[in-house]
């Protein structure tokens, strides 16, 4: 029964910190751009407020998916907290992205169906990295499960460090930020108008804010999982990451999709092979 | 229950080929179908045994068919001007001759059959899936030729093809004896044959030639490997395949002939670059297809590889075979990415699976077994229900292309339903795939350069599953829908392989315990077993410090029992809960009028119609772009594999 309060408070508190950080994103990205920016809870209002507008959409089809994609969000973040199987969740997280993908196809409009198909880009642009992140881990722990990782005693970030930077990389394709945002974009100012989420308003946008948010927990809590002993570092560590993705966003203009998934693919691949293919050699293959 | 299981299909088949009447063939079609699944789940019950049929000189039978079977090869290639058929069967039936006759050769073994789990697992998904497309071929046949509107009906023929089919892989996965097995095979060629050239067109017909030649190819391997074991290994005792992986022969010194069946598996699993002769066989009638893709031709050629697993344990031809599957299950994956045609991604998807299945044979561990096992079976049912869907999405809109399935949602909802159910096992949980595709990424570390082709198959198999599925289910606002309605014929078998996927993808760990554990157990000796309860576990290596080994990873059921119940109420809880409004989609004010969202006004204020499509990457993935590329690099890795056995042969 443990583990079920632990699930139970993973799911109450992750919205709670990721509208926190999306709060802190745009007072940041306001100060970079000379503005004074909205409080931090500011999120929370607007949240709030889009649960309380009539509910208006063009399909049925797209609503049912966007409930799979919460549940799926939902799902990868008890298997974190509960640290089980890392590879089932990297999977899991996957099928999040395709409930979010068909959600954009479900509709017949030209601006969700382009931001639906390069979501489907950006997924075979990190989905490949993540997986690898899981058979690093392996490679090193000798275990998927996340629960080993906490009895290490040394950091994964020691052995680990070129899979991290690939998946500094990836974070910004996950969170959809600038160079990456081909398939959304929170800056006004572009020809896709909001692309895949176009089509969602009120509470079902709503839905969609909230999942963004239990996304943020669980890939700063990957992040942190790279510095788990003692595992205030690695939250440390996710932080700054966090606020470097930032950074990047508001320094980096958007690429095309075909450049995400080169660049991804060639410097994500390429640091997690050197990466793993040195765990290997070092430990001989079992 | 041998004799139904192997004869009773030839002898509906004939007795089908006779009665020409829609009704009673049908009649016959069902009970066939109904005795050969029951005969299966009898043969579940009773468990492992051999047997040798006597009272008749089978052995001579055989013989005498086989070479009838080759001198039709000779009579197709001389009759068609193929001569790529002619060669192939003449490297087939020369050294055949040369062995019988000039060497006097005479192979008689005993036991001729023997019945394992792994057989037994054949048999079930042999007898299930490939009775009920039978049963779905009987009208889809009859609504097939209305369409072509032809004069001379050629259901029968087509029905007696289907049916002796299922007996022919029975036998095959049956056989102890080499070449009682060779022959069961030849007779799989030839149907497929048959069933590829069924309709008769150009197309069909050098499309049937292609499989044919490519299939005799492995056939000539087969020969090639049989009489090298016969020669080298004191004769017939060698043929018995339990001598082959049960140490009968030492494993260096059978390395050859395995290596050669193996390639003989490979031409029959349609992996790289024999994958064209699968493609080529969807010109034939969809039944076919699915037949072929889930319970029976290429099963054959995994079946093979895996069957004789432990040949290769711990050698570079299981790292070989590891890497040609893995390879096959990229290349394949990334093709399908540019198909257009709704059957074109479903062959390519078969290929790349079937790719894994052999690496996970070629990976060799107990985990990896049980991974190839399940997904045989998995593949099996989820494969069948969606050719079957693609058969019938093609007799309601009359096109196979995947942009034409726009919004089938609507006009079709049940078919689009079953569809979507099948293509979502395909990848997603609860189903069964999924779990298969986890263990075999648990497995693969041991062969990190498969590890890594298996990560990026895996990604580009979200890519063309996501894009199809989006296609059906985009839903045009305020139509009306009503629920068309199937056939009988068509309805029981897709609804009961629709029932099939749920009951064995929840149900995965006992039915892995209390079944499937058996069949790895034919194959390696799995001390442990993986599933507790209704989880899976893997156990962690720890041979070094001998300590109670943490779980290398698990697969607990009970996240996907909740993401399934909340996705199975949401839809419900969402009719109840409806939108207030459904609103027309945003165009940024460049629709006709106010509502109509189809039409919309492109330069100089002309009205078009919305069209949208998904990305096929043609110039980047296409198979022209492609397949040079990924055809060299599989025949490298052929003949690396070659090099490497003949490697260890020559020393």
């Amino acid at each position: 029964m443990n583990q079920f309060w632990i699930a139970v408070i993973a799911i109450i508190v992750a919205p709670i910190i990721g509208g926190l950080l999306a709060g802190i994103d745009r007072k940041i990205t306001a100060r970079l751009q000379g503005r004074w920016g909205p409080p931090i809870i500011q999120p929370f209002y607007d949240l709030f407020k889009l649960f309380g507008k009539s509910r208006i959409a063009t399909s049925r089809m797209q609503l049912v998916w966007i409930y799979g994609y919460l549940v799926f969000m939902i799902t990868c973040l008890v298997f974190l907290v509960l640290k089980l199987d890392i590879l089932l969740l990297v999977f899991l997280l996957g099928f999040a992205g395709v409930c979010f993908v068909l959600g954009g196809f479900s509709c017949k409009s030209p601006y969700s169906h382009f931001g639906a198909n390069r979501e489907l880009l950006q997924m075979l642009s990190y989905e490949p990295v993540l997986l690898l992140t899981a058979l690093g881990i392996y490679a090193q722990n000798g275990s998927f499960m996340i629960s080993e990782i906490f009895n290490r005693p040394e950091p994964l970030l020691a052995s680990l460090w070129p899979i991290f930077i690939a998946l500094l990389v990836i974070l910004t394709i996950k969170l959809r930020k600038s160079p990456f945002d081909i398939s959304t974009s929170h800056h006004a100012h572009q020809e896709l108008v909001k692309g895949i989420m176009t089509e969602y308003s009120g509470p079902y946008y709503a839905l969609i804010q909230l999942t963004e948010w239990y996304e943020i927990v669980l890939l700063l809590g990957i992040i942190a999982l790279f510095w788990a002993n003692p595992l205030w570092v690695g939250i440390l560590i996710a932080l700054a990451a966090f606020v470097l993705e930032l950074f990047i966003d508001n320094i980096a203009a958007r690429m095309t999709a075909g450049w995400m998934v080169r660049f991804s693919w060639a410097i994500g691949l390429v640091l997690c092979i050197l990466n793993i293919a040195y765990l290997y050699l070092m430990k001989g293959v079992s | 229950m041998m004799a139904v299981a192997v004869l009773l299909p030839l002898i509906s088949g004939i007795l089908v080929f006779l009665i020409r009447q829609y009704q009673i063939r049908g009649l016959i079609v069902v009970l066939t179908a109904i005795a050969l699944i029951i005969n299966s789940i009898l043969f579940l019950k009773r468990g492992p045994f051999e047997y040798t049929p006597e009272g008749f000189n089978w052995g001579l039978a055989i013989t005498v068919l086989d070479y009838v079977i080759l001198l039709f090869y000779i009579y197709a290639g001389l009759s068609l001007r193929n001569w790529l058929v002619l060669i192939f069967a003449l490297t087939q039936i020369v050294p055949l001759a040369y062995w019988e006759f000039g060497m006097g050769a005479h192979v008689e073994l005993e036991p001729a059959f023997v019945v394992d789990h792994l057989a037994v697992v054949m048999t079930l998904i042999i007898s299930i899936i490939g009775s009920l497309i039978c049963v779905y071929a009987i009208r889809y046949m009859y609504d097939h030729e209305h369409h072509l509107h032809l004069e001379k009906s050629r259901q029968s023929r087509f029905l007696f093809w289907l049916v002796m089919f299922l007996g022919a892989m029975n036998g095959l996965v049956f056989a102890n004896n080499l070449y009682w097995l060779y022959f069961f095979w030849e007779v799989t060629t030839l149907c497929c044959f048959q069933l590829i050239a069924h309709d008769l067109t150009k197309e069909a017909i050098n499309n049937a030639a292609r499989a044919l030649w490519m299939n005799s190819l492995g056939g000539t391997a087969f020969v090639l490997a049989m009489i090298y074991l016969y020669v080298n290994h004191g004769g017939a005792d060698a043929l018995s395949v339990q001598n082959i992986i049960g140490g009968g022969i030492s494993q260096a010194a059978a390395l050859l002939p395995v290596a050669l069946l193996c390639f003989t598996g490979f031409t029959k699993a349609a992996q790289l670059p024999f994958q064209s002769w699968l493609l080529g066989a969807m010109v034939a009638p969809t039944p076919v297809s699915a037949l072929l893709h889930s319970s029976t031709m290429v099963k054959a050629g995994v079946y093979l590889v895996v069957r004789l697993a432990p040949a290769f344990s711990e050698t570079y031809l299981g790292i070989m075979v590891a890497l040609v599957g893995a390879f096959t299950f990229l290349g394949a994956s990334g093709l399908a990415i540019s198909q257009t045609t709704g059957k074109r991604v479903l062959a390519y998807s078969t290929i790349a699976n079937l790719g894994l299945i052999i690496a996970c044979a070629g990976i060799n561990t107990p985990l990896a077994i049980a991974a190839s096992i399940l997904l045989i079976i998995f593949h099996a049912i989820s494969k069948g229900l969606l050719f079957l869907c693609a058969g019938t999405i093609e007799h309601i809109i009359w096109s196979r292309e995947i942009e034409d399935m726009e919004a089938l949602a609507e006009k079709a909802p049940v078919t689009t339903f079953i569809t979507a159910i099948g293509i979502l096992s395909m990848f997603l949980p609860p189903f069964g795939m999924l779990l298969a595709k986890w263990m075999a990424l648990e497995a693969a570390y041991v062969i990190p350069l498969a590890a890594f082709l298996f990560i990026l198959a895996s990604a580009a198999t979200i890519v063309f599953w996501a894009k199809w599925l989006g296609r059906l289910l985009q839903v045009l606002p305020r139509l009306g829908r009503k629920l068309e309605s199937l056939s009988f014929s068509y309805s029981v078998p897709l609804w009961l392989l629709v029932i099939g996927i749920f009951v064995i993808g929840i149900g995965v760990a006992p039915v892995y315990q209390k079944f499937v554990h058996f069949a790895v157990n034919n194959v390696v000796a799995a001390e442990k077993v993986f599933a507790e309860g209704w989880n899976i576990l893997v156990p962690g290596v720890s041979a070094v410090t001998a300590a109670p080994a943490p779980a290398a990873g698990a697969y607990p059921v009970w996240p996907l029992f909740i993401v399934f119940a909340v996705a199975l109420l949401l839809p419900f809880l969402f009719l109840a809960l409806k939108p207030h409004e459904l609103r027309p989609v945003y165009m940024c004010g460049e629709q006709v009028g106010d509502t109509d969202t189809d039409e919309w006004l492109t330069a100089a204020d002309q009205k078009a119609k919305i069209q949208l499509g998904g990305y096929y990457f043609q110039n980047v993935l296409g198979e022209a772009a492609l397949n040079p590329w990924v055809n060299t690099i599989a025949i490298a890795l052929l003949l690396i594999l070659f090099g490497v056995v003949l490697g260890v042969v020559l020393k």
